[in-house]
């Protein structure tokens, strides 16, 4: 079958766009797992209730950039009550009590979503309505800020790990709490930071990604289980990996869908986990140490 | 301690005496008879399970549909029950998974030992739960599901469907679109049971009024960014026909703006896709959209009728409390609500006392004529006695201003297709 130039190049723009997306939420995940080692099954539900906190903003304040400020500090914050709530009792405990712990909380949270806001979706107005012409279709120019924004993010948390006095303490968290502490770091401080920055970046990917679809209480499902592919094939905790792995992912599944149907080309993702899990458990883009 | 201070001390609101306060409360309103209870005296229930999906993808559908069932069964138990018995509903949630699904009417069938079931939502878990019916004799009154097969290759005795399915749809719709809109089309449509027997019917009745089916695109239940799939859309066809429903129906027709595809071509499709309850979350995008549907929220003719009018306010004002945006019912809160009104009638005419007299509850309920009217407030029905389908009237709509218009009332003589369904 022959497959056109215009169609590989929509389907470039169509997995660089979702990459970022899917790269800005696998950001969080991958670092609270990186420096906590909390593999967050909640995530996707702080991703939804960002969106929900976009629409109450967005409804009192008619502003999308307002928006998705609140979004992301009002679920910064309630990630840090629920790590200090939840998930700091379970610290150094059996893996197993933080990953069920976190099950459970998406559980409630997606009901509490449910009981509070109803069935019914709603909508969150996308910020700039313009189109610009790729081929036989009219592309929304939302797309393309989506994914600069959504990079603008991730750099700004590189840039902040990098050189912020903070980022300097998580990275020193990170390789070892125990001399973290040792050196004066507030390292309970700075884990429930990590968490409420992990949750901050979820909420602001719901806002964002509200505009495309609707908002509702199942909106994270369909995100969280790419966003755990792209973590693992990353390799946990690897934030520069995810992000590598989220764009990789997203253009072979853009690739492979020329040649079968999109629902089949999910199946590479899932191909390219397995593998990863096989020959690399570590990740596709994991360095030496961590 | 003098007396007084014991006695203030005593009645101070501790922490356990609130927490105890709060659960001899709750006791006592779970045991407290609702007020018609007392009209009923030792009259033993007639007990009726409903299976809906009241979280996951389908939670939106699953919830509007329970106000339909609770609302007619709080109307027949004000009105003095059926055959001087009240009802009472026993509902599961199916957490909208096909495995759940079967599990809990398995145990409603065991263990609740329910008389009738009203409900499904999922076609995939109506499927599911379809020998369940069979295997323990019981009669199950579709609510909502929409899978073709139900009422043909995979039919069963047992089984009822008391609205549309998609080959009547087709049939009422495929002459608009291909007269009025164009002859070239191109489907989308949910994969999984229910789009795909629906792509079919209307493969089929498209082609029959001279038109053609170019392509179709399935995109999997619970897609979120449809992009990848319909970025591929492409060609020289007249007009795009979408199968859809819930949040993915809203995702659809979002995406399917964004990306100019609803400029570029007609844009028609199942009346799931522009629900009352979606159209919040779909603003402008849906403009023009033009959908069949058996039930919309509207006053219009030919739905200006008293029962339709009191049917929408009712249900308004109890949607309002589970939802505080306060959506419009629709068409699964009208089909369960009449759902329960056809086993209601079925009842009546057999004198059904339990699950024993099932055998005479199907025969009561095959051919079943029901009259618009408070009970039917959609309008008159026939539930064939062949394959247990109900044939109604459809409506062709256009959304204008953010609502649906009709644009023609399709009777329903003219939307009967010939049974495909023999019972075992």
């Amino acid at each position: 079958m022959a497959i056109s130039l215009q169609q590989i190049l929509i389907q470039t723009v169509n997995g660089v766009v979702t990459g970022m997306i899917l790269a800005l939420v696998a950001s969080g995940l991958t670092l609270i797992f990186g420096i906590m080692d909390i593999v967050n099954f909640a995530h996707g539900e702080l991703f939804m209730l960002g969106a929900y906190v976009g629409v109450l903003t967005l409804a009192a304040a008619g502003s999308f950039w307002l928006a998705l400020l609140s979004a992301m500090v009002a679920i910064a914050l309630l990630g840090a009550l629920i790590y200090v709530t939840t998930l700091r009792p379970l610290l150094g405990r059996d893996p197993l009590t933080t990953i069920l712990a976190t099950f459970g909380l998406s559980l409630i949270l997606q009901n509490y979503a449910l009981w509070q806001f109803g069935p019914v979706a709603r909508k969150i107005a996308e910020p700039i309505s313009g189109h610009f012409t790729l081929f036989y279709l009219d592309y929304p120019w939302y797309r393309v800020v989506i994914a600069l924004i959504a990079g603008a993010m991730i750099f700004a948390l590189w840039m902040f790990l990098k050189f912020g006095t903070w980022g300097i303490w998580i990275r020193a968290t990170t390789q070892d709490r125990v001399m973290a502490q040792a050196m004066g770091i507030p390292v309970p401080l700075v884990l429930a930071t990590v968490f409420a920055i992990g949750s901050g970046m979820a909420g602001a990917s719901g806002v964002l990604f509200g505009p495309l679809t609707a908002v509702d209480h199942a909106m994270g499902l369909d995100w969280i289980l790419k966003v755990f592919i792209v973590v693992v094939v990353g390799g946990m905790g690897n934030l520069a990996g995810s992000i590598v792995a989220a764009i990789f992912i997203s253009l072979l599944e853009a690739y492979a869908s020329l040649w079968v149907s999109p629902a089949q080309a999910v199946i590479v993702s899932f191909v390219v986990l397995i593998l990863t899990l096989l020959f690399r458990p570590t990740g596709l883009f994991a360095t030496a140490t961590r | 301690m003098s007396d007084v201070e014991n006695v203030a001390e005593n009645a101070a609101p501790t922490r356990r005496r609130l927490l105890g306060w709060g659960a001899s409360g709750a006791v006592a309103t779970m045991l407290l008879p609702a007020p018609w209870r007392a009209a009923f005296g030792d009259a033993k229930p007639y007990k009726i399970g409903s299976l809906q999906p009241l979280t996951g993808v389908a939670a939106v559908g699953g919830k509007t549909a329970l106000v339909g069932i609770q609302m007619a069964i709080d109307r027949i138990n004000k009105l003095g029950g059926i055959n001087g018995r009240p009802v009472d509903l026993i509902v599961a949630d199916d957490q909208s998974k096909p495995d759940i699904g079967r599990r809990a009417v398995e145990k409603m069938v065991t263990e609740d030992n329910i008389d009738a079931h009203v409900g499904g939502f999922l076609s995939n878990i109506c499927l599911a739960c379809m020998p369940v019916w069979e295997d323990h004799q019981l009669a199950n009154m579709i609510g909502v599901c929409l899978d073709t097969t139900l009422t043909t290759t995979k039919c069963n005795r047992y089984t009822f469907r008391t609205f549309d399915f998609a080959p009547a749809q087709a049939v009422a719709f495929a002459p608009y679109l291909v007269g009025k809109l164009g002859k070239k089309w191109h489907i989308i449509y949910a994969d999984y049971a229910w789009g795909q027997s629906t792509r079919d019917a209307y493969t089929r009745e498209i082609e029959k009024q001279g038109g053609q089916v170019v392509g179709s695109t399935g995109i999997p239940l619970g897609t979120a960014d449809t992009t990848p799939f319909i970025s591929k859309i492409n060609g020289d066809f007249d007009g795009l026909f979408g199968i859809s429903f819930g949040t993915d129906g809203t995702s659809l027709a979002n995406q399917l703006y964004d990306l100019g595809l609803t400029k570029k071509y007609k844009w028609a499709g199942d009346g799931a896709i522009a629900e009352s309850t979606n159209l919040p979350a779909l603003g402008n995008k849906i403009e023009g959209f033009v959908g069949i549907n058996r039930y919309l929220p509207v006053l219009d003719p030919p739905l200006d009728t008293p029962a339709n009018r009191k049917f929408l306010d009712e249900a308004t004002a109890r949607l309002k409390k589970i939802d505080p945006s306060g959506p419009l019912p629709d068409r699964y809160t009208q089909s369960n609500y009449e759902a329960i009104n056809a086993l209601k009638l079925g009842i009546e005419k057999s004198g059904f006392q339990g699950r024993e007299d099932t055998p005479k509850l199907i025969a009561a309920l095959e051919g079943l004529e029901m009259k618009e009217g408070d009970d039917f407030p959609q309008g008159d029905k026939t539930l064939r006695k062949e394959d247990h389908q109900a044939f109604l009237r459809e409506l062709l709509f256009v959304i204008k201003n953010g609502k649906p218009h009709i644009l023609e009332a399709v009777p329903k003589d003219k939307t009967l297709v010939p049974p495909a369904c023999s019972f075992a």
